[in-house]
């Protein structure tokens, strides 16, 4: 599928609160190993995905994450 | 003879401490050493597994003249590593109209629970009673059962056929070893203990299976992969029996945390299927003291067990660009190989022969153009690719690369056993379906129309009230479509169903729901609805009238009995291609 197939994704923030996010994700990794941390990072992306559902917006966003940055 | 009888052994039967006892089946010289030239065949089939003998079975049954070449003289294979054990609701279906469905019900095991297993605990289970999709047809979910016996009795199908029709001839000890096209015809040279011979073909069907020599001499193009992951499997005996479901093991205490499986076979044989570690040396996993030992930690030191038959494997994926080549058809794993992961070897490979049947027995009889072969590529290639891509999702959720690919199973697991919402992420395997055809030129895919798929064996009443099934309106239209007109249809719309009948291999049949009166002679009851229900896509209107195919696939739908129902058997029949070819939605 080419890029210009993909389901766009909003480009407005959409946050409730984007700090308080950010924060929430640094201290549940807070003390972790590197391993232990990885696997936080896998289980927490199986969770947002599921809550997502959707195909097409999930394709989309792998896509997006996978623009060099 | 009997299966149910244990004092009445057979050729087949289990064999108590020596495995299983094949049957054999005797040489006959054929025709072309005996002086007669026979001349050119309609269909030659090469390989007598299980693709070639469905495909010969239903051949015989549509009195198609054929002849079947084996190099062997028995059915399995000797010092086979794998054989298909579980069989489908499609492929039961199939065997129903073959006519051995009745043996393989009393031979075989049936099961609907499932249990899969991370470590210690449950991660999840299913009962397929309790599911969708299944419920409509006489035939339950599934069956297992060796490979052999189905083989076994095919072959005497065929010959109870061949006493009536005498146009299939099955020719063991015949191997191929020599192929060539011409414009009209295939020239095969054969092998036999009584010498060599060659016959010719209008169509050449290769069901040679995964070490086609016909395709390496054709040199047909393919994209394969494999691996490194490798299986044993010890096919046994017990004193003392587990229960009658599918446990799977991802993660298997007593397999080095490598996955494991557990089925029911017929004879009351256990397939225990083992992961072993990457690139395992075969000769050593599977001798029979690392065998028994393995066993041993699985079930205890004090259960007796009674090892029936070992077989190291690994498994790679295979898929054909095209499953035709000029006069040669591939099916079953001369056209797509796949990991056993799901039972999509085998079960595809019985309806990759039920699909070719019924066109190749129209074409020859003229009833329909030669276009419709055609089709057998567009719908078996789309399976064969949705086949190969589903075991290989499996493959790799069971077999992940070292590093992210572990970590995230280490993920789904964890989450599966406490959230339902993760369970789908498991994959032990998706348990083969009748796959459905999109993009085929003989099937009129519309927004809403349940065509491309297929209708399940649901029951009916005959007019007088006694109990029918599908299966009984196929039999009857015999080889020909079958239309179903539901409810109360004009006269003008009756008068059209007969003149279609007259002019094209077409049969007719109005299907009433309680309460509504009959119009035409031939009609069936369908109190429940489930004949409606089995042409009707979830969610969508109930069609006014359905084609269906021999091999019970719907090619159309429609709302009304109009010029519409023309256009779709002549397409269903590749007479016409449709104008517009309606857009094909690909998934990715």
């Amino acid at each position: 599928m080419t890029p210009a197939a993909l389901t766009p994704l909003p480009s407005t923030p959409q946050w409730e609160d984007a700090d308080t996010f950010y924060e929430q994700l640094m201290d549940a990794h807070a003390g972790l190993s590197a391993e232990q941390s990885a696997l936080l990072n896998a289980r927490l992306i199986l969770v947002l995905a599921h809550q997502i559902g959707r195909r097409d917006v999930l394709e989309a966003c792998i896509a997006t994450a996978r623009l060099p940055g | 003879m009997s299966y149910r009888d244990p004092s009445h052994t057979n050729g087949y039967e289990f064999t108590q401490g020596s495995g299983y006892e094949l049957p054999e089946y005797p040489f006959v010289t054929p025709p072309e050493l005996r002086g007669e030239a026979p001349g050119r065949y309609p269909v030659v089939i090469v390989g007598a597994g299980i693709t070639g003998l469905t495909l010969a079975c239903s051949l015989a049954r549509l009195g198609v003249a054929a002849v079947v070449l084996d190099e062997d003289n028995t059915v399995g294979v000797k010092g086979a590593s794998s054989r298909g054990i579980c069989y489908t609701q499609k492929s039961l279906e199939i065997f129903d109209r073959l006519g051995i469905y009745e043996r393989m019900a009393a031979k075989g095991v049936q099961w609907s629970v499932g249990r899969t297993f991370a470590g210690e605990h449950e991660v999840y289970r299913f009962d397929l009673r309790q599911q969708g999709g299944f419920g409509l047809s006489v035939q339950p979910p599934f069956i297992n059962i060796q490979q052999f016996y189905i083989e076994g009795f095919l072959v005497e199908r065929i010959q109870e056929l061949a006493e009536s029709s005498g146009r299939v001839d099955l020719r063991w000890r015949n191997r191929l070893t020599g192929f060539e096209q011409q414009a009209d015809h295939a020239v095969l040279t054969v092998e036999t203990p009584a010498g060599s011979y060659t016959l010719e073909a209008t169509h050449v069907v290769d069901a040679t299976g995964s070490n086609s020599p016909l395709r390496r001499w054709l040199d047909v193009p393919f994209t394969g992969k494999r691996g490194d992951d490798r299986w044993c499997i010890a096919d046994v005996r017990f004193t003392t029996r587990p229960p009658q479901e599918r446990h799977t093991w991802i993660e298997a205490p007593f397999n080095d945390n490598r996955a494991v499986w557990q089925h029911l076979m017929a004879d009351d044989v256990w397939r225990i299927d083992y992961q072993m570690a990457p690139d395992s040396d075969p000769a050593y996993v599977s001798r029979e003291d690392v065998v028994r030992e393995r066993l041993a930690r699985q079930f205890g030191p004090d259960t007796e067990v009674e090892v029936v038959w070992v077989g190291p494997y690994a498994y790679r994926n295979e898929c054909v660009h095209a499953m035709r080549h000029g006069r040669v058809f591939f099916m079953g794993d001369s056209a797509k190989i796949v990991s056993p992961f799901g039972a999509r070897g085998g079960n595809t490979g019985v309806a990759d022969a039920d699909n070719l049947a019924w066109k190749l027995a129209l074409v020859l009889r003229g009833r329909a153009s030669p276009a419709l072969l055609e089709s057998f590529n567009d719908e078996r290639l789309e399976a064969a690719q949705e086949n190969v891509r589903v075991t290989s999702r499996t493959a790799r959720f069971l077999r992940p690369a070292d590093g992210m690919e572990r970590l995230f199973r280490t993920a789904a697991i964890g989450l599966a056993r406490e959230h339902a919402f993760a369970r789908p992420l498991i994959n032990t395997g998706r348990m083969a379906v009748a796959n459905p055809y999109s993009r085929s030129r003989c099937v009129r895919c519309e927004p809403g129309s349940a065509a491309g798929r297929s209708t399940q064996n649901v029951a009916l009443r005959w007019p007088d009230g006694q109990p029918g099934q599908l299966h009984d309106l196929l039999g009857w239209a015999g080889g020909d479509l079958l239309l179903l007109a539901f409810g109360p249809q004009p006269a003008a719309a009756l008068r059209r169903l007969r003149q279609l009948g007259a002019t094209a291999p077409v049969r007719s049949v109005q299907v009433l729901a309680p309460g509504e009166a009959a119009e035409a002679v031939e009609h069936v009851r369908d109190p429940q609805g489930h004949l409606r229900a089995t042409c009707t896509l979830d969610g969508a209107a109930a069609p006014a009238w359905a084609l269906i195919r021999p091999d019970g696939y719907l090619s159309a739908t429609g709302s009304r009995i109009d010029g519409s129902l023309v256009r779709a058997v002549e397409q269903t029949l590749g007479l016409h291609e449709p104008l517009h070819a309606n857009p094909v939605e690909v998934s990715a």
